[in-house]
């Protein structure tokens, strides 16, 4: 890397490519990564409140058989090295999005990741809500549905906004190793031209680029979780 | 009249096998509508199971649980939930939902019910009135202090125009004064709006101070069921007189010699007692712990005295102790 200072010519080619394909690697990165999340949410979210609700013990039991469906899947798709689901998962996009290259041809396996990991993060945020609240909703007749969505949700909501901000850093890490089987972004940069080129230069930037994303997602994360919490007295 | 709530044996277990606990044993008891019904035992006797069984957030292994005539047992889950409307309840730690204001709880149970938000609001707001605290409407609960939040409670029990109260150790978290308001302003509550209440609690004070009725739940058995001056005046069983008698403790004292415990049931003359001991038997007892309970306006107390070393003395002082209206002496060393 230290011959980058002795050789001008490959010191502007390297800023070249930060410069031009900089800005639209970011996109990517951003553009994909708002899909995973909101499907991983649209999936892992219902099961986590599932794994909470459905429960021996919970508002609404389910059927023994299909809460230990439920916990095997999810453990065994968490249990599986990301990079080796990602290849075992890759076929799948071609009867999702109808490619197996790409940016949008990640996204199936990124999510099919990512869920798991969000529907525990949603199972653990609620456990956190104190047992008497549900207690009091049921005694006014609250449903199931009620106790879920007016009850448990909401009150967790600053542990689930926490628990996004974590996940979110994960999905944006995932995003980055996409880049081996040919997803766009700041990760493709940095394997690509960085690793696999040498252009060290460009790899370090496309590292810092993605730090400071992670940066700014869990500030961001933080505060909000913070903004909401109606708990901490010190804020009205 | 008939009862608007109705137990009619219900046994409830909990765990199985050597742990097995059996929190309520054929608990039958009726509650007429507009009373203040209170329930009282030490911790551990069922009474918090028996409060959860009345709108069966517990479920009892067998039993009835009658209101107005209807056993909830049978219901589905619809109608139930229909029926726990008319059935609030207010619990020990509030059980307020802290990311919601108070208005915003006391709309709860009516947005369950899709009352609209302005109707809902306005409810609140009355309610708010209701229990004093209507400056505190945009306040959430971590800036209340434990009595404001009980009260908000309670105005978001009332908000479904509930026909029952059931209290779950609402005051056992507050100091004595809140205790006092609280108490009240349930009394209050209870006579206006013509709301039956069913207080569980551990104090005395709670029972003696706003219940017409009470019922004493022991190892959860009912062991006595009355009207509060007629229970706690004269309890007749071995609970009920455990409880209005004050505990008097062994004090960590030297003596080793038998001791025997008095208690005075209230009724008792006011005889010298233990002056009369001495003078008609010629036996001078030392008296080594006292307490005394008013209730009602009688005396109530315990006292431990030594007895005499000689078995026939001791047989004596027992006898003539016992031999007075309203004293029970036992050897309790």
């Amino acid at each position: 890397m230290f011959d980058l200072f002795s050789d001008p010519v490959k010191v502007a080619k390297q800023l070249d490519i930060i410069v031009n394909e900089f800005g639209f690697a970011t996109w990517e990165t951003l553009y994909s990564l708002v899909l995973e999340v909101a499907f991983a949410y649209l999936i892992g979210l219902p099961l986590g409140v599932l794994l909470v609700t459905g429960e021996k013990e919970g508002i609404k039991p389910l059927p023994k058989p299909i809460m230990t469906v439920l916990n095997v899947v999810i453990n065994l798709l968490r249990s599986v090295p990301f990079l080796i689901l990602m290849i075992i998962t890759l076929p799948l996009s071609k009867i999702i999005v109808g490619t197996k290259v790409g940016t949008m041809a990640t996204i199936p396996p990124m999510v099919i990741a990512a869920f798991p990991m969000v529907a525990r993060m949603v199972e653990s945020s609620l456990r956190e809500v104190d047992h008497g609240v549900i207690e009091a909703a049921q005694s006014m007749g609250a449903s199931a549905w009620q106790i879920a969505t007016k009850v448990m949700l909401p009150e967790a909501l600053p542990s689930l906004i926490s628990g996004c901000t974590i996940s979110v850093g994960t999905i944006l890490g995932y995003g980055a190793m996409a880049g081996i089987i040919g997803g766009g972004g700041l990760g493709k940069i940095a394997i690509n031209y960085g690793y696999y080129n040498f252009k060290f230069l460009v790899m370090w930037a496309a590292v810092i680029g993605l730090i400071l994303l992670v940066q700014i997602f869990q500030t961001f994360g933080t505060w909000l979780g913070i903004k909401c919490d109606k708990r901490l007295r010190n804020r009205s | 009249m008939e009862p608007i709530v109705e137990l009619r044996n219900l046994s409830k277990t909990f765990g199985s096998g050597e742990g097995q606990v059996a929190a309520l044993q054929h608990v039958s008891v009726a509650v007429q509508p507009g009373e203040i019904f209170g329930i009282i035992g030490l911790s551990g006797a069922g009474k918090s199971t028996l409060v959860r069984c009345i709108n069966l957030l517990e479920r009892p292994d067998e039993g009835q649980v009658l209101f107005h005539g209807k056993d909830l047992m049978t219901m589905k889950n619809k109608e139930l939930r229909m029926v726990r409307r008319k059935i609030s309840m207010i619990f020990q730690s509030f059980n307020l939902l802290d990311q919601r204001t108070s208005l915003d709880n006391i709309c709860f149970p009516l947005e369950l019910e899709g009352v609209s938000r302005s109707d809902a609001k306005k409810r609140a707001m009355e309610l708010l009135e209701t229990v004093g605290l209507p400056d505190k409407a945009g306040a959430y609960p971590v800036q209340l202090s434990g009595g404001q939040k009980q009260r908000i409670a309670i105005a978001r029990a009332l908000a479904t125009n509930p026909e029952v109260l059931l209290c779950d150790e609402a005051t056992s978290a507050l100091d004595p004064q809140t205790t006092d308001s609280i108490l009240k302003l349930l009394q209050s509550i209870s006579r206006e709006r013509k709301i039956t209440v069913i207080i569980i609690t551990h104090q005395m004070s709670v029972i003696e101070q706003i219940c017409n009725r009470v019922a004493i739940l022991d190892s959860g058995v009912v062991a006595e069921i009355g009207e509060v001056e007629k229970v706690f005046s004269n309890p007749q069983s071995a609970a009920g007189r455990r409880l209005v008698t004050p505990d008097v403790a062994l004090p960590l004292s030297t003596w080793e010699g038998p001791v025997a415990r008095i208690a005075f049931n209230g009724n008792m003359s006011e005889e010298p007692i233990i002056a009369s001991v001495a003078v008609d038997l010629g036996i001078k007892l030392s008296i080594l712990g006292a307490g005394t309970r008013n209730v009602d306006g009688k005396a109530f107390g315990a006292m431990l005295v030594s007895l005499p070393e000689e078995e026939e003395k001791r047989r004596a002082v027992l006898d003539y102790l016992n031999g007075h209206e309203g004293v029970t002496a036992e050897v309790i060393q």
